[in-house]
């Protein structure tokens, strides 16, 4: 065979010096681990500041770090500080740019993204909003308020390239015979998430290119005039930040469905692979991708056009819940319909995969409750809907990435995560997580029934008060408990046991017919080809319980 | 050269057009049989000016996504507005649009040269659109000017915010247009990596498309008075 000569961007040789093989790479495999490590600095920040804020909201007479002088403020810059970080560089960047960025490629069969050094470029962005996150975090606060726009806008950019990065590599890169329906699950999700973020993500640039100049150059595209003028007098007094209202709820539509699509496709993708059955349904559950983007989309558009830019709570919440049912409950049927009946393996990442389902469940649950305009009215802004969205968003999506995790460690590192304390640490963060947001709910209703009832104030609070202590203490060891996760990866990244064959798991998909970790051109002289669907679990008549799309109809081994 | 354009590079841009792009993966795989050697070189040169017209497809939404996030603040801020404070417009705004349907005209007759194969005819329209960009940009920047000079700043009200970001994001994706234009005159086409034919269409789509919007965002401001 001839060498692979001729795509302008592919590195000739591979790279020798560190940063040049990780910092400075254009390889995407490069480029999707630079994401994860990023993540995985970011969600132990993340971890430390919520440990700060649960110590300081029951003891606030303990000295903590960060919490010192103006506390008031200083709160309200840890909690901001928190969420950007476990939003944007853990939530968004993790599934889709880390995990996407290394194996969207080799699951289609290309050997690069479309435009590595656009790739390189947005990884550096991302990066860059990382420090200045941290920065706005350190500094004054006006100063801190404007450097934390200003980063915002550099990610919203940095996801923006990624989008069209990524779509334009699904679409035009895909390997011979990798058609439309023989695309896995994965790749679909990262693909219509593609599409969304370059939709919504310029959007939002737009709404954060306004908020700058607002502050930079004294503009008046967010007046808070007009938006106080209809709030009650006291309302104006103790909330006047209206320009991070006025941003958040730019984000806030768009995000959960950016964070939750890559991880519905990861954990459709799990499932398959180790209840060793196709997806249930597949069709099916592509089109409910499909329409998880679009009524993601829809509720964005109806959010911007039809209620202007003043949000208007009730049509929103309700359309989201009538909308996102139907897609978020087809998949639900597909997930459970592939477990059904199924020799299923429970190794840590399948645990994880189905740990995501029961916290989707109970996340879900709860938002029919806030679907309910009347009931989110009583319940919005307290701990009942800070428990809601952690769980069904923040934690069910970090249980999506480290399921995917354990199913690619062995591809990514060539070494396998230790599975014991792979289950250890799923039981205690299942445990854990339950813990910490499934009182929060409780007490976010129980606080929000004294208004009116009235008389048993005094009974609720002596109730509330334990609760608090109960939640943060669970969040300290929940936090504790992810010790044995950093163990056990910092372990078995150098320690680990080795994994000698292509495809420990015995998937189907193309990353596993190339040896771990994947060399730098990915499939070596010869391009792949792609002969068959992405789930040909337990096919009959055939000797393997997995036939890999990679394999010719002649080379399938038939049973005896 | 810059300009001339080889035969084969021609067939690639018909064979695109006529949606044969070899990107696409064939169907199936039942049949073994590889397609020969000469259809995978084929194949794989023809990955580059799919995924480079894909690209600008994708990028125009977004980019249009951009100035309607834009559009729909300001039409939502004009109507729930008591206090507006129309601005005049400069009468040379109507001079540059002029100008800048022009560039549409001279980009889409060099591109005809280039069909032609008339590569230096190709180059002087070329230059020539390339000349009015940056025409259209000057006048722009006169526009603010003599707003300026009136006492009209970018923080005066909420109107004028919106002339200044509405002209200032425009123009900014407008020089992404002139670098391309350039890019496309100066930058010697071997056969690696994009052809002239791909690289002056894919100019052609984004330059029309920020023709298009200006229309869109002069026509917005006049109504918006």
């Amino acid at each position: 065979m001839t060498t692979n000569d001729n795509s302008a961007n592919h590195p000739e040789a591979p790279p020798v010096g560190f940063l040049a093989r990780t910092l400075f790479s254009t390889d995407h495999k490069a480029i999707g681990l630079n994401y994860l490590w990023l993540a995985l600095f970011s969600v132990f920040l993340g971890l430390a500041m919520s440990l700060l804020m649960r110590i300081h909201l029951v003891w606030p007479g303990i000295r903590l770090p960060f919490l010192s002088g103006s506390t008031l403020e200083r709160y309200a810059a840890l909690t901001t500080f928190h969420g950007s970080l476990m939003v944007f560089l853990v939530l968004t960047a993790a599934p889709q740019a880390g995990f996407g960025n290394h194996f969207l490629p080799l699951q289609i069969g290309a050997r690069e993204m479309a435009f590595p050094k656009l790739n390189r470029l947005s990884f550096w962005a991302t990066a860059a909003s990382l420090v200045g996150l941290t920065m706005a975090f350190l500094v004054a606060p006006q100063t801190g308020i404007t450097l934390w726009i200003a980063s915002v806008t550099l990610f919203c950019a940095a996801s923006l390239c990624n989008g069209i990065n990524f779509s334009v590599t699904t679409i035009d890169l895909r390997a011979r015979g990798m058609t439309l329906p023989r695309l896995p699950l994965t790749v679909w999700a990262w693909f219509i998430n593609a599409i969304l973020s370059t939709l919504i993500f310029s959007t939002l640039l737009a709404a954060s290119v306004c908020l700058l100049s607002d502050r930079l150059l004294s503009t008046h595209f967010f007046p808070p005039l007009n938006f106080l003028a209809g709030q009650p007098a006291n309302f104006v007094a103790t909330f006047l930040p209206v320009l991070w209202q006025r941003l958040f709820w730019f984000f806030a539509q768009a995000e959960v469905y950016i964070a939750m699509l890559p991880c519905f496709g990861l954990v459709t993708h799990l499932i398959s692979t180790f209840s060793r059955k196709p997806v249930w349904i597949e069709r099916l559950a592509v089109l409910a991708l499909c329409g998880v983007g679009v009524f993601g989309f829809c509720v964005w558009g109806q959010h911007m056009f039809v209620s202007g830019m003043n949000p208007f709570l009730p049509l929103v919440f309700s359309l989201l819940a009538s909308s996102l049912g139907l897609p978020a409950a087809i998949l639900l049927i597909s997930w459970l319909g592939t477990l059904w009946n199924a020799r299923i393996q429970l190794n840590t990442s399948m645990l994880f995969a189905i740990g995501f389902i029961s916290l989707f469940m109970a996340g879900g649950i709860s938002g029919i409750f806030l679907a309910r305009h009347d009931l989110a009215a009583a319940a919005a802004s307290d701990e009942f809907i800070t428990g809601h969205f952690h769980l069904v968003m923040g934690v069910a999506a970090t249980f999506a990435i480290l399921g995917a995790l354990f199913f690619w460690f062995p591809k990514l590192f060539g070494r396998r995560l230790n599975e014991s304390l792979g289950k250890l640490h799923f039981w205690l963060t299942f445990a854990g997580v339950y813990l910490v947001f499934m009182p929060m709910h409780w007490l976010g209703l129980l606080t929000r029934a004294n208004l009116y009832s009235g008389s048993r104030i005094a009974a609720i609070s002596a109730i509330v008060a334990p609760v608090r202590v109960f939640i943060t203490v669970a969040a300290i060891l929940l936090v504790i408990a992810q010790g044995i996760f950093l163990v056990n990866f910092l372990w078995s990244l150098f320690r680990g046991e080795k994994v000698e064959e292509r495809n420990p798991w015995r998937a189907t998909t193309l990353e596993w017919s190339v040896s771990s970790p994947p060399p730098a051109d990915d499939f070596g002289a010869t391009d792949p080809v792609v002969y068959r669907g992405a789930y040909e679990f337990s096919v009959p008549g055939v000797a393997e319980d997995f036939v890999p799309q990679h394999l010719a109809p002649e080379q399938v081994v038939k049973a005896r | 050269m810059p300009g001339t354009t080889s035969v084969p590079e021609i067939e690639l841009i018909i064979e695109d057009i006529g949606g044969g792009g070899g990107g696409k993966p064939p169907a199936g795989g039942d049949d073994g049989d590889d397609g020969g050697d000469d259809e995978k070189r084929r194949r794989k040169e023809s990955h580059s000016p799919r995924r480079y017209s894909t690209v600008i497809a994708i990028a125009l939404v977004s980019i249009l996504m951009f100035f309607m996030a834009l559009a729909s603040a300001f039409i939502v801020l004009r109507r729930g507005s008591d206090v507006w404070v129309t601005v005049h417009l400069p009468p040379i705004l109507l001079a540059n649009t002029l100008i800048l349907l022009a560039s549409s005209f001279t980009l889409e007759a060099a591109r005809r040269r280039l069909s032609l194969a008339d590569p230096s005819g190709f180059r002087k329209l070329w230059l020539l659109t390339t000349g009015l960009g940056i025409l259209f940009v000057a006048g722009q920047l006169i526009a603010w000017r003599q707003l300026v000079a009136q006492g009209v700043y970018i923080a005066s009200n909420q109107a004028s915010s919106f002339f200044y970001i509405f002209t200032g994001a425009h123009a900014v994706h407008l020089l992404g247009g002139i670098g391309s234009l350039l890019y496309v005159s100066f930058r010697k086409f071997d056969q690696k990596g994009i052809s002239l034919s791909t690289a002056s269409e894919i100019t052609s789509y984004y330059w029309h498309f920020m023709d298009g919007l200006w229309v869109f965002l002069l026509a917005l401001l006049y109504l918006g008075k």
